[in-house]
């Protein structure tokens, strides 16, 4: 389930983007998200989003994703409207300023992460770190971490995969319908898992380091992520996008 | 000699250990060497491979005594990165190893850091690429290759920056026997073409003995033999004292010098060499002064038909034991994976109370499938698997593991308590058993295994957490017992332990199905065979009759054990008196019975 956030090849514009670009992009979209207060820009950005996302031939991954976050999303709404006091009352304890927050507060969580999502399904992470320390000159240890961060995900999930089928297969009740009992017989599984997952982690240091790690600089990466035509009309799309984020 | 690696007089004790992981260890490599280090689990190997990769003293933290020189430098006075430059490692684990998701930036990501330029890396890279044969994997996700692909991407990544050494640890240990050879065979390649010295740490002795040109040998951290392939394996008994297998070729003509019937000193150490030498043997009879000893022996009828041999009586009892009614049954059985992956098809099986059957396949041939529809971790999309008279599609998993234990690959996934004890006694109480009956089962348990009941499992060696899970299996007395994988990376005396168990507890009326790579291990043990290759079932019988099959073997990308291929061999060769036969003592007990009558 979690490699949904794997990279897609292929080879739309989107796809062809330096991925410095596409962070940019992605951190507009968020930050005129965050400045906008229309519905209707709201609705446009996540639209904007989920159309770049038809595009690039990664929509049934993000449908996916969103069904992951629309239950996140109610639960925020839900709470906003119980602690939004102010405003006149619609119906029940509910009131109009609530019910305006609650739904704004939904679609920013979807806005935020999409993009995000979008970003990471389109661009290989070794080039978006590569990119980011020739770009952004952020160090290569920062870079590698958060690259082998994502790495590991997919790994510690089958890793955990196969404790609890072990488990399970000696009798603990994972299979169990009950959402708490399971969340309680989880908990003695850390330990196994914190233990694989440190040497594991170890393991690569070490790796990383046999093979030169430390000589690492700004300059190794053998692919470079220049600008180009592309590049610029998209930085300039991201202009619009705060612009338009002020605006309305 | 030009060494290129001197270990010399080196202790090294891990910081908090008590025991030294090394002592007073010399070995001098020298340049275009292929070197394999086998030893019991604990005694130093991988130690070793850190002292000669820089990783002990940069990386591992301990008391070092001695010095490790590569090509003259002393590896405390230089860095880890420098040492790299010359000593390359691929490490056990490769999923640990890699840095990257892909194929292409994996190859990379060493050239870019030792600034090979821009204008070499592509031909570094394809080069590297070739010599593993894998070019065709370049734009591949790591996650998405197989096991042995996966291993070829490790060396590859580190051939592409040319070291000087390449020290392996375990490269085989996940591998099924074709990919294992198909490593070897790259390593050979390296070696011979590239000029670079190979070191490996290997538990498979026929591959050690094919390939390397030289054998050291470790115990409890100290270098016992360090010698030719076939001086070192000349010494079979002591070898098997200290836990290391020879292999089964050696071992035949290991015991026909011990019968006098050859000279002592060298074993062979191939199919081909001991064919010839038993051919020899029995062709000219031996010399009568000899004879007289190893005649000694009660003369077998030479049809093999009637012959009282043990292989033959194995299969007898199996085949009495089957007279119950079966404890699993799969019919038409068929499962696939959402996302793709292994899938099976019209699966048919019985396994009745007191057999152990060996299910045998290459890599993906769908047999962790098999094991896991029938401890019920997966229910079957087509057919049904009852299990002890339950269906397992209306059951839940929890409630067949009352009937069903399974020992893993990996006993960490299995444990998860404290103390020895307590996890040896949760299965018990999973299934109902109470506090203090549970308590006293398991301590009876772990004191018949030798132990420590209040000890952290976590704080044990690989071998003996294997035991304490097997221990957590044996105490439920199950029905039937499911084994996957249960001897890799356990060493020959810890795999013995773990098998001869397994084999009282089928006496004991337990039914075991047991995966398992190592060909040996499964003909010495499992008393019929399901062969299985892309989700099917390709052919079933006793491991005699599957293993003389060779269309069966070749379709199943299969190999079948030494002893059985040379008892195959020989049928053909020399007397049809060896026909059907697959253990070591019954191929010498027949070739010293015809080299009397000759």
């Amino acid at each position: 389930m979690l490699n949904v956030i794997d990279y897609m090849p292929g080879d739309t514009l989107l796809h062809k983007l330096n991925p410095v670009v596409k962070v940019a992009l992605a951190a507009s979209i968020i930050a005129a998200m965050f400045l906008t207060n229309s519905y209707a820009m709201l609705v446009g950005l996540l639209a904007f989003t989920l159309l770049m996302g038809a595009y690039a031939g990664v929509a049934g991954r993000l449908v996916v994703l969103m069904k992951l976050l629309v239950p996140l999303a109610l639960i925020l709404f839900v709470l906003q409207v119980l602690f939004m006091r102010a405003g006149t009352p619609v119906f029940g304890f509910a009131t109009d300023e609530g019910l305006i927050t609650g739904s704004k507060a939904c679609l920013r969580l979807l806005g935020v992460a999409t993009p995000l999502l979008l970003m990471l399904m389109v661009t290989p992470l070794g080039d978006l770190a590569n990119a980011c320390v020739e770009k952004l000159h952020i160090p290569y240890r920062y870079a590698f971490t958060f690259t082998t961060a994502l790495r590991f995900v997919p790994i510690f999930s089958q890793e955990m995969t196969a404790i609890m089928e072990a488990q399970t297969a000696r009798g603990v009740e994972y299979d169990t319908k009950n959402p708490f009992k399971r969340m309680r017989l989880m908990l003695p599984l850390c330990v196994p898992l914190l233990l694989s997952s440190v040497g594991k982690t170890d393991a690569t240091a070490l790796a990383a380091e046999q093979r030169g790690f430390y000589l690492r600089t700004r300059e190794s990466a053998y692919d470079r992520h220049p600008f180009v035509a592309r590049d610029y009309a998209a930085f300039a799309l991201c202009v619009a996008l705060i612009m338009l984020g002020v605006a309305f | 000699m030009n060494s290129i690696i001197e270990v010399k007089d080196v202790t090294f004790t891990y910081s908090g250990a008590q025991r030294h992981a090394l002592e007073r260890v010399s070995l001098a490599v020298a340049e275009g060497e292929f070197v394999g280090v086998i030893g019991p689990s604990g005694a130093g190997k991988s130690t070793l491979a850190g002292v000669m990769s820089g990783a002990v003293p940069h990386h591992f933290t301990g008391e070092l005594y001695g010095a490790c020189l590569v090509d003259g430098k002393d590896t405390c006075e230089v860095t880890l990165t420098d040492v790299s430059r010359l000593v390359g490692s691929v490490l056990q684990d490769t999923d640990a190893q890699f840095v990257a998701s892909n194929v292409r930036d994996e190859l990379l990501f060493g050239l870019e850091n030792f600034g090979v330029t821009r204008d070499e890396i592509p031909a570094r890279m394809q080069q590297a690429l070739e010599t593993v044969g894998i070019e065709d994997l370049c734009d591949r996700e790591i996650a998405t290759l197989s096991g042995g692909q996966k291993q070829k991407v490790a060396i590859a990544a580190i051939l592409a920056l040319r070291p000087r050494v390449l020290v392996l640890d375990e490269p085989t240990a996940a591998l099924d026997p074709a990919s294992s050879t198909l490593v070897f065979e790259t390593l050979r390649e390296v070696n011979r073409s590239a000029g670079i010295t190979v070191v490996v740490i290997e538990q498979k002795v026929a591959l050690l003995s094919e390939y390397c040109s030289r054998v050291v040998v470790f115990e409890q951290g100290k270098l016992i033999f360090d010698d030719t392939p076939r001086k070192v394996f000349s010494h079979g008994e002591r070898l098997r004292e200290i836990g290391v297998d020879s292999p089964r070729v050696a071992r035949v003509s290991n015991s026909l010098a011990a019968a006098g019937l050859c000279e002592p000193g060298g074993p062979a150490l191939s199919v081909d060499e001991v064919a010839a030498l038993v051919a020899r043997i029995v062709g000219e009879g031996v010399r009568g002064a000899v004879v007289e000893g190893a005649c000694a022996v009660p003369v077998v009828p030479s049809s093999p038909c009637d012959s009282s041999i043990d292989g033959d009586s194995v299969v007898a009892a199996a085949s009495s034991a089957r007279t119950g009614e079966p404890v699993a049954r799969f019919e038409g059985v068929g499962y696939s994976y959402p996302g793709g992956g292994a899938s099976v098809r019209a699966l048919d099986f019985e396994v009745f109370p007191g057999e152990i059957v060996g299910i045998v396949g290459q890599n993906g041939a769908g047999k962790t499938t098999f094991t896991k529809l029938l401890n019920g971790l997966l229910k079957p999309a087509e057919g049904n698997v009852v299990v002890a008279g339950l269906n397992t599609r209306e059951v839940p998993t929890s409630r067949i593991a009352r009937h069903v234990s399974t020992l893993f690959q990996n006993p960490d996934r299995q444990i998860c308590k404290d103390t020895v004890l307590d996890e040896v006694a949760f299965g018990l109480l999973l299934q109902g058993v109470s506090l203090d009956e549970a308590s006293a089962r398991a301590k009876a348990t772990c004191e018949r295994f030798g132990l420590p009941l209040d000890e952290a499992p976590f704080s044990l060696s690989r071998g003996q957490r294997q035991m304490v899970a097997l221990a957590s299996v044996v105490v439920g007395e199950p029905q039937i017992i499911v084994l996957d994988e249960p001897t890799s990376g356990l060493d020959y005396r810890e795999c013995m332990t773990v098998m001869e168990t397994v084999r009282d507890m089928a006496a004991a009326g337990s039914a075991v199905v047991m995966v398992c790579h190592d060909m040996e291990v499964v003909s010495d043990f499992a008393d019929r065979l399901v062969v299985m290759a892309n989700g099917e079932i390709l052919g079933r019988g006793t491991c005699a009759d599957v293993f003389a099959n060779d269309g069966l073997m070749q379709s199943a990308f299969v190999e079948p054990p030494q002893a059985i291929a040379l008892a195959k061999r020989l049928a053909a060769e020399v007397s049809p008196a060896f026909a059907g036969l697959s253990e070591v003592s019954d191929i010498v007990a027949v070739s010293k019975e015809l080299a009397c009558r000759a």
